[in-house]
């Protein structure tokens, strides 16, 4: 366009000195000629060049009644063949180099496009997410109106579709099929938008290539899931087996020791003295107690694998709670020197008292059960950057290091001690309770090779 | 003495029926929330023993109707797991609770307490004796061996809800309302800083008590044995 502009300013530059040209002026206006064809042709392609040069020969008559005289022949129509042959020339030379620059940007446009789509479909993210971004960066590359996705994913069906504002729906479209290993996973639907060319070789390429790699992420996402599933029911029935055989057990022990204690003191015939009827009542009421407390550790562990563990978090003074809880346990920590340091500066906490008190009481049993006779229990509250930590340390045996993580799974009861009174569930409903609250639990080594656990429970207000 | 038994469980009723008549009080017991309200009301009980987990109405509700028309002592028989409808209990005029399984022992120690604190016959004591500790209810003042202990007027209002309830669990909820006003009730945290101040006057050591025991996320009991 550029280019005929020019060629008409020519035209009239040339047309205003009305007769009086001078032969010489001839050659330069020529010259501008093919200037304007030449720049015509590299501006606006072939056609543009065509245009300029059939416009420069309309001008040439204006040359020749200057009094120029073209060489005999024709002098014209070899002028005008030469602007038209110049047009024609440049105008491929130039055609061809834009059509090559086009063809490289579209190609690496696509291939941007491409390992895009890749590394987002292989993400791993929910499918319905990844399908939803899949459609809209599809839209602009090639030119869509709309386009739509629907798969069918182990029975789920899923689909996503994006739409480009402001270009009507109706034009052509494309549906491909979308297909892992001979197994139809959905389809694909791409739209023009209304009265647009229809899709050339290669965007139905590059729709090709884009649907596949959806298909493969798609297969991807499919085994992901089953192999979740297929882990989780490994470790469910682990754990039932687990649970089975050591509540079996533990359910029976202190039922088995109450009936045979009951069983004897209502026995007839046999006379107890003073002291073997305490004797077996003290059997009888500790087994109870050992199995209430097995049953209510069951129970909130069940709890918590429900999801039904609700925490009611208030202000809550971490020191008042262990205080609390040495008091109450002092009457079962008669063989053990307890040494409660609380920090002066602890400030509150947002927790669930009655938790906390759960999770402090199941730290000092654990400890007193493993303390040796006349051994101290430490423990220490103190304030660190973002936590109140609780430290619980007693003079035991310790644990390997390599079963310090172990302690807090349910069951798990320690090598040196697998028949310890102990349900095996304390740490992991503590731990359980801990992470609730956004704070961390864990086992430390003492100074004598006993064990301490520390908790931290964090001062400010976390999620979950 | 009359008890009045509400719980659901059969075996539950006959245990504590064998046991509280062993002990000398005459026992009745009912399975519903309902029958329990009727039989407040008509057996005029001196303490009523309640489930918390009836088939019928819930507990609390059934505390809320029996306070309608009497201030018998109840005592509220619960499991550990809903401490929340514990101190929902207590809110609603309950006077104690006991976490299910309990021993004999102990739900005995806290009827004894209730009905010695609903007793018409106790005079008010001008003077409560703890050991060394001395609490001169007539005169506002208290002394420990002899020494006088300066309180703030908030401290000893504190120190005189806790003496006059001997035993009794006292809510956050309660204590608040009744030390510091009506309009009170959630600042859990100015209590805490008025109960340990008060312990340290005392002398008593929260993690060994003798006077004041924390029941964390309910309240505070006094458990100081009046010598």
């Amino acid at each position: 366009m550029a280019g005929t502009l020019l060629v008409l300013l020519t035209y009239y530059y040339n047309e205003r000195p009305n007769g009086e040209v001078d032969p010489r002026q001839v050659g330069t206006a020529v010259a501008i000629f093919m200037l304007a064809v030449t720049i015509a042709a590299v501006a606006g392609g072939l056609w543009a060049g065509v245009a300029a040069a059939l416009l420069a020969s309309t001008a040439l008559p204006l040359i020749e009644s200057s009094g120029f005289r073209f060489p005999e022949g024709g002098g014209d129509v070899i002028a005008a063949v030469v602007f038209l042959a110049i047009a024609v020339v440049v105008g491929l030379v130039v055609g061809n180099a834009a059509d090559e620059r086009d063809r490289a940007a579209r190609s690496e446009r696509e291939a941007r496009l491409l390992a895009y789509l890749s590394t987002k479909l292989l993400s791993g993210d929910v499918p319905d997410r990844v399908l939803d971004e899949f459609v809209q960066v599809l839209l602009e590359p090639l030119g869509l109106a709309s386009c739509y996705v629907a798969v069918s994913l182990d029975g789920h069906e899923i689909e996503a579709k994006a739409e480009r504002e402001g270009f009507p729906v109706g034009g052509p479209s494309e549906v491909i099929p979308i297909v892992v290993a001979n197994i139809p996973l959905g389809t694909l639907i791409a739209e023009r938008p209304k009265g647009r060319r229809p899709f050339s070789r290669d965007e139905r390429v590059l729709l090709d290539a884009a649907t596949r790699q959806v298909a493969v992420a798609l297969d991807r996402a499919r085994l992901d899931a089953k192999a979740r599933l297929a882990q989780v029911d490994a470790e469910t029935n682990q754990l039932r087996a687990a649970m089975f055989s050591s509540v079996t057990h533990d359910l029976r022990t202190p039922l088995a020791s109450i009936k045979a204690g009951v069983t004897s003191l209502l026995d007839e015939g046999v006379i107890h003295d003073d002291r073997q009827q305490r004797e077996l009542l003290t059997t009888i009421l500790e087994e109870t107690d050992r199995l209430n407390r097995l049953v209510g550790n069951i129970l909130d562990l069940a709890k918590i694998r429900a999801g039904a563990l609700i925490s009611r978090r208030v202000p809550t003074a971490v020191d008042e709670v262990a205080e609390a809880v040495v008091a109450r346990m002092r009457p079962r920590l008669t063989d053990v020197v307890v040494d409660l340091q609380l920090a002066p500066d602890l400030p509150d906490i947002p927790a669930d008292p009655v938790q906390l008190d759960q999770v402090l009481t199941n730290l000092v049993e654990n400890a007193a059960r493993h303390s040796p006779a006349g051994g101290t229990i430490r423990i220490h509250a103190t304030r660190t950057e973002r936590a109140v930590r609780v430290r619980v340390a007693d003079e035991g045996p310790g644990i390997h290091v390599d079963d310090r993580e172990k302690v807090f799974e349910a069951f798990y009861r320690g090598r040196e001690s697998p028949e310890s009174p102990g349900s095996g569930l304390g740490l992991s409903i503590a731990r359980a309770i801990v992470t609730a609250h956004g704070g961390r639990i864990w086992v430390e080594e003492t100074m004598g090779g006993g064990t301490a656990m520390v908790l931290d429970m964090p001062i400010r207000e976390t999620g979950l | 003495m009359k008890v009045l038994v509400v719980d659901d469980e059969p075996q539950i009723r006959r245990a504590l029926r064998t046991s509280l008549e062993a002990h000398g009080y005459d026992v009745a017991t009912v399975g519903t929330g309902d029958e329990g309200v009727v039989a407040a009301a008509e057996a005029q009980p001196d303490l009523v023993l309640l489930d918390l987990g009836l088939p019928d109405m819930d507990g609390t509700e059934v505390i809320r109707r029996i306070r309608g028309f009497s201030d018998v002592p109840v005592i509220v028989l619960s499991v550990r797991e809903l401490m929340t409808d514990k101190v929902a209990a207590l809110d609603a005029g309950a006077d104690d609770y006991v976490t299910k399984p309990f021993g004999m022992e102990e739900l005995l120690a806290r009827a004894r307490a209730a009905l010695r604190r609903a007793g018409p016959d106790e005079p008010p004591q001008p003077t409560m004796r703890y050991g060394g500790l001395e609490v001169d209810l007539a005169r506002r003042l208290v002394t420990s061996d002899g020494e006088q202990v300066h309180l703030t007027p908030t401290e000893y209002a504190l120190l005189e809800a806790l003496v006059t309830n001997p035993g009794k669990l006292l809510t956050h909820q309660w204590l608040l309302r009744r030390v510091w006003g009506q309009g009170y009730g959630t600042e859990t945290t100015y209590l805490r800083t008025y109960i340990r101040t008060l312990r340290k006057k005392l002398g008593d050591e929260a993690s060994a008590p003798a006077l004041i025991v924390t029941e964390p996320g309910v309240g505070y009991r006094w458990i100081g044995e009046p010598s």
